[in-house]
Parts: C-alpha cells; structure tokens; sequence
C-alpha cells in the first residue's frame, strides 16, 4: 500500500494553518462569550507556610466583585493529581510552594479581579522550607506530605553489578546535574468555564486530555460527570505541560459559583510557578567497560526533585531509570532512582520524561569512557549499540528498530567529517561531538492506554475524524487526516477532523509518550476498513446486489458490472433514512502478554524504542567562554513519515528545545522567589540556534505501525544536550556536568 | 495597579508646562516604563505622553557637534548612515538592544534617564564625551553625561526637567571607537558586561586621546579612568593592552546576580577592554592610511 | 479612573476606542475591538513578540504601548494583513513552508517578517533571523520560518 500512497509520506498542508496565519484561530482566551467575568488567582508568597487566616473583607467590597473561593468553598473532591491525589485545588491551611493557589476572585472585569486580589489579607506562618532533594529524604528534614518526602523509590537490577565492575579494566563514576526547564509552551494556562441554566457546565480547555479534566472538574463541583462538557480549543503548544490540569477545576469552580461564565489566564508568571516543569536531576553515574571497549556494568543512584507535589512524577521516574542504559548493551545494571518532594515548584511531564535528563548521563559518560580508554568514542558505541533481539536490563526485547543505530553511527561518521573539515573562525577553537538517543514509546505496561476514534462520512462528501485525543499543535490531526485518506483511498482534501468536544468525541486518551500518530492511526486504519465494510452492507441492500460482490476504491462502490458509483451517494441516501455512516475504533497499546516483562512495578517497562543521534559542531571564545552552535545535524528513525513537514517540524522544534536545555534554560532561584519571567529565562531565539541545520530521517518500518510509523515527538531533543557537551569538551577540553553549559563553567568560574 | 492622568503636549512649551504638574513623569517609548507600571512596580500620578514631539526625534550634523533628539529611537540611531560614520560604536550598541520591536520604540533619551548600569547606547555616548541638554519650565541648563547619571536609576534629573538632547563632538584624525558587548544569548540580550572604547592616534602612531567605558559592572557605566591614563601616550601594542586590561579590574566593581559572577564579570570586562582598545586601534590606523 | 479617547487608524480604518489609559494597545485589541490574532506569551514585557503590530510602518509589541500613545498612529494587526480573503504573501508562505505549529507564535512572526521584507525585500538568512530575534517559538526551532520568510521575498521580487 505503501508504495502507491497517494498522501502518507508526502507534506500535505495542515487545514489549521490558514487560520493560525490570518490570526483568526481561536484559542481558549479567544473564544467569545456573552456576560464573561474573569478570575484571578491569589498565590501563595512563600515557599512553604501554614495560612493562620485569609481575610476577604476589603477584598469582597471592591465594586464588580462577585465571588471569592477558598477551600471550603468547594463543593467536592478539594485534592486532586494525575497518579497520586495529592494536589489541593485550593490550598488548605497550608501552602508548599511559591504560587499556590489560594483563592479565586470572581469579578465582572480583570481590573476589578487584580484589585481585589490586592485586598486580600492572607496571615501566614512561615516553615522552613527544603529544596534539595538528597536532604529532603533526610528524617530530620520537613516532611510535606503524610508518609514523609520520599514519592517513589524504583529500583530495577539485572544480572551481578558487582562482578561485572570486578570484570572491568577501567571504571568511572560522574555526578551529573540537571536543571528545572519550563515546557515553554507559548500559550499560558488558560480556561473558560460557562455555567448553564441547565446546570451543565461546559469548560473549554487547553489540556492534553479534556477527559481527565472532565473527571477532576465533576469530581471538585460534585456533580455528575455526564453534567461536564469539556471542549479542546486550539492549543497553544504543551509538551508535556497541559498533562496536568489545574485551571479547568478552578474555571469550573468559579463558573458554578456565580451560576455564570467566567475566564481564568495564568500570566506568564503564574505560569512559571505554578504549573510543571521538567525534573531537576542529580545523577550518580558509574560504568564499567574493558580494555576493548565493551561494557561489563552500570550502576546509577538518582534523585529527581518533583516539587511540592507528584504529578506525573512516578511515570517521569520510570522512563528516567529505563533510559539509564541508553542506546547499549550493558549486561548488568542496578538503578535506583528517588523521586523526592521538596518545596520547589512542580515537576511533570515534559516533553522527552525522563529521558533528556538520563541521556545527559549516559552520552556524557560514554564520551568520557571513550577518552579514558583511548577509543574513538564512535567506536565505542558501535561496539556497545544494541542490536535487535537484545534484552535490556528491563527485560524487554528490543525489536527491528535497533538496526536504526548502525545507520545513525554511519551518518554521524560522515557529517562528523564534514564538521571536522570546517576551519574554526579567528580566535575561536572548534570542536565537534554527538551522541545518541534512546526514548520509549506509551504509557508502561498495566497502564490502561486505549486510544478511541471515530470516523464519519457525512453526506457533503467530507470525511470527518471525531477525534479523541487533542492536537497540541505538532500536527496530530494532519497525521489524522492522511492516515484516513490514504486508507480510504480519497483525497487529503476530502478529510477533516473536529475539535474535540467530550460530549461528542470518543475518547481518544492523553496526547503524550511519542506515541499519537501510532495509536490514532492504528485505530483509524481499523476505522476506515470498518466504515468501508458499512459502506458495503449498505450499498448492498440499497442495490440489493450481495456485498462480497461489490468492491470499495478510492471512494467508490464498484458493481459487478464494472461501472461504479461515488460513495457519497450512498452517505447522502442513507442521511435521508437519518442513518450516519459511522465506524469507531479503538486501539490499545499492545504489551503482547510472553514477551512483557511482569517483574516490575505497575507502569514499567515500555517495551517500543525509538533510537536516533546528533551532531554539533561548537566555536568557543576560550577567553570568554562564550559558545556558538554552527553547525548541527539530526538522525532520527521515525518507522514512516506521514507528513514531511510535521516530521522535519517535530525534529526541528526538538533541537531547538534541547538546545535551551544544553545552552541557556533553568529556573534558578532569585532573592526569595524563582526566575519566573522571559527575561531571565532564558528560551533559545532565532539568532542562537545554528544556521547550518540539517534533519536526517531513517525510514525502519515499525510492524505495529500504522504504515510503520512510530514517534518522533519526545526523542528529537534526548540527545542533544550531551552531543553540545561533548562538542564543548572537543573544543576545549572542559568536561561540564551541569547543563547550563555557560561561559563561566566552562572557564571554571561555576560548578 | 493606579489610575493616572494622562497628557499629551503637542509643543515644547507646552511639555514644560505639564511636566510641571506635581509627581508628573514622561512617558517616551514606554518600552520600560509601561511593564512596570503595569506591574505595580513604578507608578506616577501624571504621565506625559511625548507621542507628538515630533521636533525630539532628530539625528543632526550641526559641524562640530552631532546632536541626537531625545526621542530619537534605537532603530533609527542604528540605521543612521551618519551615526555609523562618526560614532560606529554607538551605531553598534543601538542595534545591540532588544529586538527590532523594542528597537523601534525605545529612545535614547529614555535609555540615559533610565540610567541602567547595562544600559548599551550609555558606554560609546561617554567615551565621545556626550552632552547632555535639559530643558524645564524654569530653565535650559547642560550636563556631561558622566555628571547625569548617580546610579541604577538615578539621575540629576529634576522635577520638571527632561532630556531635549544629547550631543558628542566627531573624532578626529585617526580614531576608532568600538562597542562590544556580552550576553547570555545573542538574541534579545541584555548586556552581562558591555565595553565602549576610543582612540585617537598621533602621527607618530602614539595614543593621544582614549577613553574606555565599562557597563554592567559597576553601579554606573564606568569610565575607566586610570586604564585610559596608563595607555596614554604610548605606542599600542599587545602587551600595552594586556597591562590596560589588568588596570581596568581593579576600576569596576560589579556584583554577583541571576546573570553572571562577580568573578566572570571581571574577567569578561579585563578581556572587553582588551578587545576594544585593540579594534578601535584597528580601525584608527585604518583611519590613517 | 480617568478616561481618555483616542482615534487611529486600525487596518485602514478609523478607529474610536475610550478607556482607562493604562490599557495597552494589546488589551484595546483585544478585549475591546475582537481582534484576538495579537497573543500575550510573556505577560506584557515585550519579551515574546507575539503581539507583534505594524505601528506607523514598523513592528513593535503592542503590550509595551498604552492606548494613549496611539492617538492619530496607523496600526496594522494580523487580521489587516489579509484583504478580501486573500492571504498576503508572508501569510500564504509561513503555511506553505511548514513554519506554523501549535500556531500561537505566528501572527506576531508573520508581521514581524512582513515589516522585514518591507524594509529589505531580500534579506539574506541571518538578516531573516535578526529581523525573527524578538519572536519567541518553542514549536519551530525556526527553521521553517526562516524558509517561509525567503519564500516570500521570492513573491515580493516576482512583484
């Protein structure tokens, strides 16, 4: 089928583009609604603090304001959380980090809102807050949560750790450091709530699963869920971000308070501290290898910090530890990993999940090896890659995909060429470095992962995609639309899909885990083969000529006879029976039950891998330390491309985001808050990234994939914060353990 | 957030006579002031709008003077054909800051009375020496550039009184001037150190006038007075400069903040120095020839 | 509060708008005129671009302007960019190329690159960046942006 696509593969230009470019797109904080009152959030001004009393006098005076919601004021569930339920909507008496809700001021203008806001008198005791997570474990640290700091513990071992270093002729260990990043998504938070006479509420969202908002918003309003109607807007990217919902309860709250409509937006300060960022990571890394190079053993011990409450935290630490290896064989492994509550701001899910941190271990280490054993450290990964068929310390086997890691090492030696051949500019010293990346796909084993879709053909002809997992921007609905063409043999064109609304959507599962184009065109293409298969038993009674007789292509019922009709024709016959042509899939992410590994924990393993590399070539001002990125390539298997444009744009946006994880991005602490602004933190623009781009993409068909692709979202940016690290440490020597990598660790005036 | 009244003289006169109102504050290309107020940060009870003032948006070559209207804005002061000419240092820094958004709306005027000690357009004004004229209902008066500013946001600015102009004289004979700067990325940077260096070179190829300002490393932009003595006179050379450089560390005294260490801000501001002098050396004898 | 009235040109045409004058133009667009192509990203600190405007000519992020100052001023937002339905070619080239994602950042990228190629209708790739540097995009990388700017210089050379 493959090769006579008329649209996989090929770029086919996303129908949401027009109206991005014309302005006219309309996200959550663009939706017009009648008698709209807005909410502003009062947040917590300390790290860590008992409320003694929240005074709402002044504030309740302040003319145009309608309401004003503590924690008592809510009706149902006052905790939410996505794995653990530990997150209060409103805090309740007491606060854990900088930002936390409060209260929600409900007035008729923003103005009003903001005013209010300042009125309000909030009496805190202030607790000793902690922040690092090695000492938050510590007994004599404070705990912040019944049943102490310590969120998880994951300790996942295979064969003898301790032999396998006995086995090895050199053995290193690092300590490496990794930052608290924002997703950096350009829409904030945002949420509109509409309380209907109904009493239905119905809550627009920029959510990554209205679904899950739709639970968490009947659960807090204490109304039954069939009485939430949540609805996707456009989303202004998420990566990871919007897994959590936060605003959505509040919106809804607020709605059914004043039985009206009302808009939260978090500020980008707001943003900052109160939503998820990426783990901060302390990683203790020791490898073990031979003379030859071969890797006898590995040994981690890590903390990752996930702020004052879990989110997605466990998960986060799951991929975290299976990643440790990286793309290699190691035969014995021990990794323990701590995932620790402190006061900080929440970590979540983003983008990559644990990965980008291990990988910045794993790649940096490996180079270090290489060094220490006197190999070309691209030599040391060809010799160590796995290969299909090897088990990994998890136990899972890993499939064709890995032939991808040859092809990767291939290229990287060439480009490495050409990037060695390029004289470095006056007083600069070049260097050039890579690395590989490893990422897996879905949720884990034992974690409900079913991803719903509908297709319709409606009598205009057009196909439409009831779409049950929100488009976050990467262009899941364009994957959508060419994965449903080509099965049903029509034009892109005559595809289109709608927004996800709970009331009608099927429900289609978190958009998230590299793994969107995978489940939603593996349903559809079973979609599309069952709508074709209505189509038929329709067509036959309608002709009453028996179905195994007719034949469905490229939109048409053939009759024996050889002539032909549209099959539109049949759709428009069968709306005048009011029969819609229906067909709903679902697919659920397979585990096959003798090749999963059942040792674990709930969660563990992820059993696809997605491998890929890059390359950096760096100039460095050795007296200022100052570092250029100039040239860069990317490797990436994705199985299949659907859309080029989508591909390339995944990759590109990747590097990009790895690049202000290598370079410039972390959310330090400043006098007595965080870096919550733009102006500090620091996102990559287009002057700092390099001009000499180029994406290179692997086509290893994936079998369970839909035309054998796979994902490509997460993986983009894995390995490029080590191949910046180790291009840095070709150019001047300087090993960095801490991403930022900054001018001033590189002159060894920071750690 | 506070309400505020807002004017908008069409004229000079008519400037004066609304900054005069009690605790009146202007408003010129906003591109500080309207965040912060927005923020709660700074507030003011008047704010003057100079929208209309049409007659402070000015890049002239009066001769012996180049004179920069208070509104003139980044952009323009970056594209002036004639700033590149006389003052390629101050041309460099104006299309330093921001972004081209921001660029197009900030002003010179704004960006001195600001008086932020990473302020870019401020090193390469005080090494030509720059002046400043202050107009107020009660009087005209001028300042060196140096004499304005007192610190992070502090200026001799009176009540009443704004920046109508600033001017420098053109160099002469063999000169150079150079402006160069850090930050931690290259777009929409603010300056970690920033350094501004000229030169004047005699016949002989001996250094008969420098000046070198520091940014960023100091409560003000600092003139490094003593680096500039020490190079005076002589004949440039690597070593000269590497000895300039050294003399120059001892002259600031930054700070430690969210962007970068005392230590690195020191080093960074040693290596600048260096740079300059021998860029605008460069240029000087370019100059010559 | 005091309020103050101020008439400009908004897309071609004129424009009555009151308020309180601390609003930003970006707020007036916004709230007040239905034009939501404008986004905040950064929480009004011109650090994002992504209420990029064309103000008398040239970009400016319009969270950094407040109302007052747009008295008698010509401003171009995103929804005068296209006449009659038809796409200026900035527009058409950023879908074309592949330079719109999530979408949030584009209205502001889009006039930032139609006020590049007004002044300099055929920059060179860094002259394109330089002219992007105050708009920030997570989705891109920026690449294709940069694809779409030159894309559409192309449109703009063919006349």
């Amino acid at each position: 089928m493959a090769d006579q696509s008329t649209t996989i593969g090929k770029t086919e230009i996303r129908k949401d583009a027009w109206q991005k470019a014309a302005g006219k797109a309309l996200y959550t904080a663009d939706i017009p609604v009648e008698n709209l009152n807005y909410g502003v959030v009062v947040r917590s001004q300390h790290h860590y603090a008992r409320i003694l009393e929240i005074n709402k006098t002044a504030a309740l005076k302040v003319p145009g304001v309608l309401q004003i919601l503590t924690a008592e004021d809510i009706p149902g569930e006052k905790i939410f959380g996505p794995l653990i339920p530990d997150q209060p909507s409103l805090a309740q008496g007491v606060v854990r980090h900088l930002g936390e809700p409060i209260c929600l001021v409900i007035a008729e203008t923003r103005i009003a809102a903001q005013r209010a806001k300042e009125k309000i008198n909030i009496k805190y005791q202030p607790l000793v807050p902690v922040f690092d997570p090695v000492l938050a474990v510590k007994s004599d640290a404070p705990q912040l949560h019944q049943g102490g700091n310590l969120v998880t513990e994951l300790n996942v071992q295979d064969g003898d750790v301790e032999g396998g270093f006995k086995e090895a002729d050199i053995v290193l260990e690092e300590v490496y450091y990794l930052p608290r990043i924002s997703p950096g998504y350009m829409e904030p938070e945002t949420s509109l709530a509409v309380w209907q006479e109904d009493n239905m509420v119905t809550v627009w969202v920029s959510s990554q699963h209205p679904f899950t908002d739709q639970g968490f918003i009947a659960a807090a309003l204490d109304i039954p869920i069939s009485s939430v109607r949540v609805k996707s807007a456009v989303i202004g990217g998420a990566f990871g971000g919007k897994e959590d919902s936060s605003l959505s309860i509040l919106a809804a709250l607020g709605a059914q308070s004043i039985k009206g409509a009302l808009k939260i937006v978090n500020n980008r300060r707001e943003s900052f501290l109160a939503h998820p960022k990426r783990h901060p990571a302390q990683i203790k890394y020791k490898l073990g290898a031979k003379q030859d190079g071969t890797f006898t053993a590995l040994q981690v011990a890590a903390y990752l910090d996930t702020g004052a409450y879990s989110s997605y935290g466990p998960a986060v630490g799951m991929i975290f530890s299976e990643t440790m290896t990286g793309s290699y064989r190691i035969p014995n492994v021990k990794v323990d990993t701590y995932v620790v509550y402190t006061n900080s701001p929440i970590s979540g899910a983003m983008r990559g999940f644990g990965s980008p941190q291990s990988h910045f271990a794993v790649e940096s280490m490996v180079d270090t090896m290489a060094e220490a054993l006197g190999m070309d450290p691209l030599k040391l990964r060809d010799k160590n890659i796995l290969h299909p068929g090897d088990k990994v310390f998890t136990g899972v086997t890993i499939n064709e995909t890995a032939n991808s890691l040859p092809d990767c090492l291939e290229n990287i030696l060439e480009i490495r060429k050409r990037f060695q051949a390029v004289k470095p500019s006056p007083g600069k010293k070049a260097g050039v470095g890579f690395a590989l990346g490893s990422q897996t796909m879905g949720l884990g084993a034992n974690v409900p992962d079913d991803s719903t879709h509908r297709l319709e053909w409606a009598p205009d002809g057009r196909v439409l995609i009831h779409l049950g997992s929100p488009d976050l921007g990467q262009g899941l609905a364009t994957a959508a639309e060419q994965i449903t063409a080509e099965s049903l043999g029509i034009p892109f064109d005559q595809v289109a899909t709608l927004e996800l609304d709970t009331l009608d959507s099927p429900n289609g599962n978190v958009t998230c885990a590299s793994r969107m184009t995978y489940m939603v065109g593996n349903a559809l293409l079973d979609a599309s083969a069952k709508l074709i298969q209505e189509l038929l038993e329709h067509s036959s009674r309608m002709l009453d000529v028996p179905a195994e007789k007719l034949t469905y292509k490229n939109g048409q019922i053939h009759k024996p006879d050889g002539s032909s009709i549209p099959a539109v024709e049949f759709v428009s016959r069968l709306a005048e029976e009011s029969i819609t042509l229906l067909s709903e899939s679902t697919f659920s992410f397979p585990y096959p039950e003798e090749t999963t590994p059942k040792h674990l924990p709930i969660g563990m393993p992820h059993v696809l891998y997605c491998f890929g590399a890059q390359i950096a070539r760096v100039e460095i001002d050795p007296e200022l330390g100052m570092i250029d990125v100039t040239h860069f390539a990317a490797i990436h298997d994705v199985g299949k491309v659907i859309n080029r444009h989508g591909v390339e744009g995944q990759i590109e946006g990747g590097v990009a985001t790895g690049l202000g994880y290598a370079l410039y991005e972390t959310m330090l602490q400043k006098d007595k808050g965080w870096v919550d602004s733009f102006t500090e933190y620091l996102l990559p623009t287009a002057v700092d990234l390099p001009p000499n781009y180029q994406s290179i993409i692997l086509e290893i068909p994936e079998a369970s994939g839909p035309f054998g692709a796979k994902g490509i979202g997460e993986i983009s940016l894995v390995p490029t914060a080590p191949a910046v690290a180790n291009a840095v440490y070709d150019a001047v020597g300087v090993r960095v353990t801490r991403l930022p990598i900054t001018p001033e660790r590189i002159l060894g005036f920071a750690d | 957030m506070q309400g505020f009244e807002y004017l908008r003289p069409a004229t000079i006169s008519e400037l004066k006579k609304d900054l005069s109102t009690p605790g009146a504050r202007i408003l010129a290309g906003g591109t500080d002031i309207v965040p912060k107020m927005r923020q709660g940060i700074f507030s003011a009870p008047v704010l003057v709008d100079t929208s209309r003032l049409e007659s402070l948006d000015f890049i002239e070559d009066q001769g012996k003077e180049v004179v920069l209207g208070a509104l003139t804005t980044h952009q323009k002061l970056a594209d002036s054909p004639l700033i590149q000419n006389v003052n390629p240092a101050l041309s460099a820094a104006a299309e330093s800051v921001g972004c081209v958004q921001t660029r197009c709306r900030g002003t010179v005027g704004g960006n001195i009375a600001n008086a932020s000690p990473a302020a870019d357009t401020i090193p390469p004004l005080l090494v030509y020496g720059a002046v400043l004229h202050l107009q107020s209902l009660k009087e005209e008066r001028t300042l060196s550039l140096e004499e304005f500013i007192n610190g992070p946001g502090s200026t001799e600015l009176k009540p009443g009184e704004f920046i109508h102009s600033v001017s420098f004289t053109p160099l002469q004979g063999s000169w150079g001037s150079v402006f160069i700067k850090i930050g931690k990325r290259s777009g929409m940077a603010i300056s970690v150190v920033n350094a501004s260096a000229m030169v004047v070179l005699d016949n002989d190829g001996l250094i008969s006038d420098a000046r070198i300002a520091l940014g960023a490393v100091s409560p003000t932009v600092k003139r490094c007075r003593e680096t500039e003595k020490f190079i005076l006179g002589n004949k440039p050379s690597p070593e000269l400069f590497n000895n300039a450089s050294e003399i120059c560390r001892k002259e600031i005294t930054p700070i430690t903040d969210i962007r970068a260490s005392e230590k690195y801000r020191i080093h960074s501001a040693a290596v600048l120095t260096r740079r300059a002098l021998e860029q605008a050396v460069e240029q000087a004898w370019e100059r010559k020839s | 509060m005091n309020q103050i009235e101020v008439i400009f040109t908004l897309n071609g045409k004129e424009t009555k708008i009151s308020g309180d004058p601390n609003k930003t133009l970006l707020d007036v667009l916004r709230d007040n005129l239905g034009l939501t192509g404008a986004k905040d990203a950064c929480g009004g600190e011109g650090e994002c671009g992504a209420c990029t405007v064309i103000f008398n000519g040239k970009p400016v992020n319009s969270c950094l302007i407040f109302i007052g100052q747009v008295m008698g001023q010509k401003i171009t937002t995103i929804e005068g960019l296209s006449v009659k339905g038809v796409y200026h070619p900035v527009q058409k080239a950023f879908v074309e190329a592949g330079a719109v994602q999530c979408g949030y950042c584009t209205p502001g990228a889009v006039i930032a690159a139609k006020a590049l190629l007004d002044r300099n209708s055929q920059p060179s790739d860094q002259e394109i960046r330089d002219g992007l540097s105050g708009n920030l995009c997570r989705c891109t990388g920026y690449n294709k942006m940069v694809d779409a700017v030159q894309l559409a210089a192309k449109e703009y050379s063919n006349g």
